[in-house]
């Protein structure tokens, strides 16, 4: 329904309302079994997954994991729509980052196969496929569909059989639909096609807002806000935007709501009002004011609009992000001379600096599980890379990202992925092993930043 | 005496352009006494009057520039800052007491404050970087007694560079604090 009853489609004034549910309280802990909700609503699934018995637990996180191999020959059935939609599952499969496609040119049957024969398991084994994908598309009028089998080799079950629909327009849900119930039934890690991602765009002069689905898929641009439009943060639950918008003439604070696509004026003192961050129960923002002389942090209880000041230092206090407990902010922080990462316990005001390696490190993330900081750290390669470390502040680890110079990360919902901005003005998405280069989720004209990566966006509601 | 000098740089000119024809054009002789004439002549003559224009101009300029001259003339000049640092670098100061002296005479004007900064580092760092550059300026210019009330200041981090270029000589124009008049 979502995607149908918005009248906001090409509109260019809204962005897709992604319809998050009452009391969606997301469940970022993977390995925990969630139903695969999408497909309630915007897909139709016939037949459920066979065989749930076993469920594997890896550490998907851990150095050396090695991804699961995949083979998936060509699509049968209508063969004007099975290429694109065999490729938007491909693409999906990559941006997974547990998930390795197989290349076609070494399989004994390259299809196009709608289902695997018990005889054949062996052809598959043979080239080292872990699991095996079949499909076969049809269009049934204004809709498209894929039924599709997964094959589990090692057991010889099917892991899944199910037909997945979507409205022809939206190919792409298709496979978002197919990739998320595989890392279900595979991995028992939940639905990350049901998230989107926001960012700037800046193209002609303008920087506007944007939306897409985490793969890069239906990108749409927020207009209205203004031609500068910087620092996007979702809401935890995804039914809303804070951002930073010179509409009026001075970098001001914004919240969108994006059911009404109602937009509200958080905060306007003199000065700077920016890089907003939500806590993960949603009721309140921290965010960066220079009203007081130099750029410090605040938290605003949404509720009561009561801001209350947390740093007071002569350097640069700004981009705060807050621990999955909400009793911490990570922030980057001048006062040792240069930018570092540090650490504030919000009870008690306690502040612990974070990072000593390299003379630059800015705009911490806190992973979603709580045990991680994603920043921008300038290397001995005199370049900005993507690092993550403990909270701690040890085991900093660079991640290999693009080598071009990458910053602004954000983590996927269940933690295993990263986006970020690279110098070339494209977002891409990389995993924390660091086993395969990053996937590139932007296409088009123009300049990208400043990812920031939503949770999991319930369906229905 | 100086008739006979006369004389002979008449002598020793007709001999010296007699010789550079020569030099030149040997092979014809017959066309060699007109055609430098007007090469020794042409550059002597405009040679002095340029000059004094110019210096006319210069002179009307300096003494009554209007209003409009001298506003472009303030929004023209930027200070200029090093890599992720906001303190004034000395000219930073001259050019600053330049513009308190600008407002000072013109007690009706009020600016803006804009802090740059170029695109390497974090956007998010470069807004806050932006506003304590933008804040330097506004600061030493109450320290030499500008009216706070008259001077605002905004940051637009690494969002407006001037020079589109991705090297040491862009970034450093573009780290900068710009003057911008805002009410008369």
């Amino acid at each position: 329904m979502c995607d149908t009853r918005s009248g906001m489609r090409g509109s260019g004034r809204a962005s897709r309302q992604p319809c998050p549910g009452k009391g969606a309280r997301i469940r970022r802990a993977y390995g925990a079994r969630i139903r695969v909700l999408i497909l309630s609503v915007l897909l139709i699934l016939i037949a459920v997954p066979e065989g749930t018995a076993q469920r594997i637990h890896i550490d998907v996180r851990a150095r050396g994991f090695t991804k699961l191999k995949v083979a998936m020959p060509a699509f049968s059935g209508s063969q004007d729509l099975a290429p694109a939609i065999w490729e938007h599952c491909a693409r999906d499969l990559a941006l997974s980052g547990v998930f390795e496609l197989l290349a076609p040119q070494t399989y004994i049957d390259q299809g196009p196969l709608a289902s695997v024969t018990p005889g054949t398991l062996k052809d598959w084994t043979l080239i080292g496929a872990d699991y095996v994908i079949t499909g076969s598309v049809a269009r049934l009028g204004d809709k498209v569909q894929l039924r599709a089998e997964i094959v589990e080799l090692a057991s010889g079950r099917r892991l899944v059989n199910a037909l997945y629909a979507s409205p022809s327009g939206t190919p792409y849900r298709i496979a978002h639909a197919l990739v998320d119930t595989f890392l279900d039934q595979s991995l028992g890690i939940p639905g990350m096609f049901s998230s989107k991602i926001v960012f700037s765009h800046r193209q002609a002069g303008k920087k506007q807002l944007m939306t897409a689905w985490c793969d890069g898929a239906d990108p749409r641009t927020i207009g209205g806000l203004g031609d500068l439009v910087v620092n996007p943060a979702w809401s935890p639950e995804a039914d809303a935007l804070a951002f930073v918008s010179y509409w009026r003439n001075n970098p001001d604070l914004y919240l969108m709501d994006l059911k009404t696509l109602k937009v509200e004026l958080l905060s306007e003192q003199k000065g700077i009002n920016i890089t907003p961050a939500f806590d993960p129960s949603g009721k309140r923002l921290a965010y960066t004011l220079s009203t007081d002389g130099n750029p410090e942090i605040y938290v605003l209880d949404l509720a009561t609009r009561q801001r209350r000041r947390i740093t007071q230092n002569w350097g640069i206090d700004t981009s705060p992000s807050f621990s999955s407990d909400g009793t911490q902010l990570a922030f980057c922080s001048s006062r040792g001379g240069t930018p570092q990462i540090y650490l504030v316990e919000l009870a008690s005001g306690k502040v612990k600096r974070l990072t000593f390696q390299g003379n630059y490190n800015t705009e911490p993330v806190y992973s979603p599980k709580g045990d991680l900081i994603a920043f921008t750290h300038l290397a001995g390669d005199r370049r900005y890379h993507v690092a993550v470390m403990r909270t701690d502040g040890s085991s900093l680890t660079v991640l290999p990202g693009t080598g071009k110079g990458d910053e602004s990360p954000s983590f996927s919902p269940d933690g295993r992925l990263i986006v970020f901005a690279a110098s070339d003005g494209q977002l891409y998405v990389t995993d924390l092993v660091g086993s395969a280069s990053p996937v590139r989720i932007t296409a088009g004209e123009g300049e990208y930043a400043e990812p920031s990566w939503s949770g999991v966006i319930r369906q229905g509601g | 005496m100086s008739n006979m000098w006369k004389v002979l740089i008449v002598v020793v000119a007709f001999s010296m352009v007699c010789a550079a024809g020569c030099a030149k054009k040997g092979v014809e002789p017959i066309e060699e006494v007109t055609p430098p004439e007007p090469q020794v002549t042409q550059p002597v003559v405009p040679e002095p009057q340029p000059v004094m224009p110019q210096v006319e101009q210069e002179v009307t300029q300096a003494v009554i520039p209007s209003l409009e001259e001298e506003i472009s003339a303030f929004e023209m000049r930027d200070i200029y800052f090093d890599f992720d640092k906001f303190n004034l670098k000395p000219e930073a100061k001259l050019v600053l007491s330049e513009k308190a002296a600008f407002l000072n005479a013109h007690p009706e004007i009020s600016i803006r404050i804009e802090g740059h900064c170029d695109e390497r580092g974090t956007a998010e760092y470069n807004l806050a970087l932006g506003d304590r550059r933008a804040k330097s300026a506004l600061d030493y210019l109450v320290f030499l007694g500008i009216n706070p009330t008259r001077v605002s200041s905004i940051s637009y981090g690494e969002e407006r560079p001037v020079d589109p270029g991705h090297n040491e000589e862009a970034w450093s124009k573009n780290r900068r604090v710009h003057f911008d008049v805002q009410g008369i």
